[in-house]
């Protein structure tokens, strides 16, 4: 697999040091902004992602926190970026920190000067050694402590991006870091759980219900089920038009994006039960947040069609498409809802319990299913449900405990923070209904 | 078969999961004879606490369903990686599903990568691996121990998984992954004894465009020293983690409630005749076991960014 290029119209992931954003390149003088920093992204077409980046500041406004920048990006090597303590020479270090005493006169520069500073410099190495040279107490901390202030700096003035191509990893990161509801409280363990106890991958027909993860739990378990395989993917969804952000991100050959096929929950359910294709009827929709009035118009787009966040801003683009999309997509999710799926996986913001008893005779015996949910109390009742149902066995109730480590000569410890909340994961696997008849 | 895609009947020489009890799974092949130790062809007959199966008998049943056994019965269901870690039989300590996942997540592992895994190990890993790229990718896992590396690739033709997968018996450590597999990984996997060792290998190993790496081990120091080689040699991203799952056990309890109001009336006479019973409270509730697994391993996870020089 050749790195690919940037391309208009793909979804990027910028990172500068720890920092990552993803981000939509749509035309040829989209911008993008970095805190203050707003970068000009015309340099990146073309170009293979992996590439860093320098920002050049073009001009800079006075802003009611510091100044604007606006940047043009110029293509760099990996070589100019070089630990800056071999940048700047730094030999002296102290013993301890008994001498020092925070009474903020440790630096000489003022504030106004390293803003200058900063408008002259292109390099934050410069500026960095401008800021050692005039700090009063720079040498007499200890190594570790010097080398914090820098780190601290750097990422202050650090003038690299670079680009990268979304995956699975890098968005499940970003849309949890920004807002973690963005994608239902699903954590980065947890995701990866959903994926292995509900067995997705390239062979196989997968039965996934969610209500609003931004398109990362579809796109995890499309990227599973992977290019040029047999295996296909349908997801229910209760609102007009699924959340495709990240499926889009991801950048899929379109046979494999076509294997996901996007369903709304009440229509699909109708049209299986009754044979009629119907479009969903306003007040149906138990999506939580879009109050749009439905019609014909904002039924599920296609696969290749980028889709708003906001259904709203779609409406008008909609009506020029061929009403039959949808009715299509249902009719192939009908096909594949008769002949029976493979696993079932939810993260449902409404009550399981109803939608799982919807779902559930659509899947074959002895397969995995697996539903999320943030809220314990929710899960314990279903397990309660489906443990009396006899229909699955094998049930467990999960959670996890998830710890990040700095691991550094003589200075390894847990990270301070960590994430509180796992969610829950009730799997379990489906019996044959057909004891129940003999018994 | 039976590991390589769903199925809905049992097939002859499946493996199958005999599921007793959420504490009791055992791996059965569904073959019907088998030879007993004098080599002679007998009867398949598998004995569970609840009395014995005639395996001939599971024979184009469906997954899923129950089976009879002499004394009560069981469910029959289609093996999978996870079902298969907790019934594969033990020829190392093994990793579970919830460092397993991780491992996938972060390596990013999808059909069509090409992976490097050593140790083989019992080979738990191995299966999450294969499913995960299978059937366009390739797993390619060494074990410097002769008679596991045979194990192993016996186990991967059973399963119908050997044309994904090339088991090597070598030592990585001091041989390295071969010459042929020089610039072909996606990403590598080591769960070593001294992964520091077998770091420069890895970095050989991974394409010139750049890739995952991931090392699991049990000890910090392991850890340290592993991302101290990492680090020499132009890796980015390096992080390190712990997950830990945990069960929770549910339950319904009905609690009694206890009156102390009366006390503080003195007593009276009729107080025996109207007694009242006593209140209970029913809660559906969750806790976690007694003992909980509380380390398992260190995972350290890197990047190889894309276009460095390796010689």
């Amino acid at each position: 697999m050749a790195t690919p290029n940037i391309q208009l119209g793909d979804y990027i992931i910028i990172q500068r040091q720890k920092y990552t954003k993803l981000q939509k390149f749509g035309n040829i003088d989209a911008t993008a902004q970095l805190g203050k920093e707003q970068l000009e992204l015309n340099a990146l077409l073309d170009q293979p992602y992996g590439s860093t980046f320098k920002m050049c500041v073009k001009e800079s406004k006075a802003g009611k926190r510091g100044a604007q920048r606006q940047h043009t990006l110029k293509l760099c090597s990996e070589t100019e970026l070089r630990d800056i303590r071999a940048v700047l020479g730094i030999s002296s270090s102290g013993e301890d920190n008994r001498d020092i005493c925070d009474n903020g006169e440790a630096q000489a520069l003022k504030s106004e000067d390293i803003e200058q500073l900063r408008e002259e410099c292109n390099e934050s190495s410069k500026i960095i050694e401008k800021l050692v040279e005039n700090s009063k107490t720079f040498h007499t901390r200890t190594e570790y402590s010097q080398e914090k202030y820098l780190k601290k700096k750097e990422k202050k003035y650090f003038e690299f991006v670079q680009i990268r191509l979304p995956s699975i990893r890098l968005m499940a990161d970003i849309f949890y870091r920004q807002d973690a509801e963005k994608v239902m409280g699903i954590r980065v363990d947890t995701l990866s759980q959903i994926i292995s106890y509900s067995g997705v991958c390239g062979f196989g027909n997968y039965l996934l219900y969610e209500s609003g993860t931004n398109g990362l739990l579809p796109a995890a378990m499309l990227n599973s089920i992977g290019a040029a395989t047999e295996a296909t993917l349908v997801h229910m969804h209760p609102g007009n038009v699924p959340q495709k952000q990240a499926l889009l991100a991801l950048k899929l050959p379109l046979e494999q994006q076509q294997r996901c096929i996007s369903v709304n929950l009440y229509s699909v359910l109708r049209e299986f039960y009754q044979g009629e294709a119907l479009p969903p009827i306003a007040g149906e929709s138990s999506s939580l947040e879009d109050a749009v009035p439905e019609s014909l118009a904002t039924e599920p787009n296609s696969p290749t069609e980028p889709t708003s966040k906001k259904p709203k801003l779609d409406e008008s683009e909609c009506t020029n498409r061929s009403p039959l999309r949808w009715q299509l997509e249902n009719k192939r999710a009908c096909a594949l809802m008769h002949a029976k799926f493979d696993c079932l996986v939810m993260a449902a913001k409404e009550h399981p319990s109803s939608i799982l008893q919807a779902l559930l005779p659509l899947l074959n015996s002895s397969r995995p299913i697996v539903i999320f949910s943030t809220c314990k109390e929710l899960l314990l009742e279903t397990y309660m449900e489906l443990k009396t149902s006899g229909k699955v066995t094998n049930l467990h109730l999960t959670s996890n405990w998830m710890r990040m480590y700095q691991i550094l000569p003589n200075r390894t410890h847990p990270e301070v923070n960590m994430s509180g909340n796992s969610g829950y994961l009730l799997t379990g696997y489906t019996l044959s209904s057909a004891e129940k008849t003999q018994e | 078969m039976s590991f390589l895609k769903p199925q809905t009947h049992i097939e002859k020489g499946d493996i199958v999961i005999l599921y007793l009890s959420v504490n009791s799974m055992h791996a059965i092949e569904a073959v019907p004879t088998i030879l007993n130790k004098k080599g002679e062809t007998i009867p398949h007959i598998f004995q569970t606490p609840y009395g014995s199966l005639k395996v001939e008998s599971i024979i184009g049943v469906k997954y899923g369903s129950r089976v009879e056994l002499s004394k009560g019965w069981a469910h029959v269901l289609q093996p999978n990686p996870e079902l298969w870690t907790q019934t594969l039989p033990h020829r190392t300590q093994i990793i579970y599903t919830p460092d397993i996942s991780m491992i996938l997540h972060q390596l990013e592992v999808r059909p069509g990568a090409v992976v490097v895994e050593s140790g083989t190990g019992s080979g738990s890993l191995s299966h999450f691996f294969l499913r995960a790229l299978k059937p366009t990718g390739h797993l390619h896992t060494f074990d410097f121990h002769d008679l596991r590396a045979t194990q192993a690739r016996d186990e991967f033709r059973k399963h119908g998984l050997e044309s994904f997968v090339t088991v090597y018996h070598r030592d990585v450590c001091n041989l390295g992954f071969t010459s042929e597999l020089d610039g072909r990984a996606d990403a590598v996997f080591l769960d070593l004894p001294a992964p520091d060792l077998a770091v420069p290998h890895a970095f050989k190993a991974l394409k010139l465009s750049g890739g995952r790496f991931c090392s699991f081990s049990p000890c910090i120091e392991q850890s340290q020293r592993c991302i101290n080689a990492l680090s020499k040699l132009g890796f980015n991203e390096i992080c390190s983690m712990e997950v830990l799952q945990q069960e929770n056990v549910v339950k319904t309890r009905t609690v009694p409630v206890i009156d102390l109001e009366f006390l503080k009336q003195p007593k009276s006479s009729s107080s025996e005749a109207t007694k009242t019973p006593k209140e209970l409270k029913k809660y559906l509730t969750s806790s976690n076991p007694q003992v909980l697994p509380g380390h398992t391993g260190f995972l350290t996870f890197a990047t190889l960014p894309p276009n460095i020089a390796k010689t």
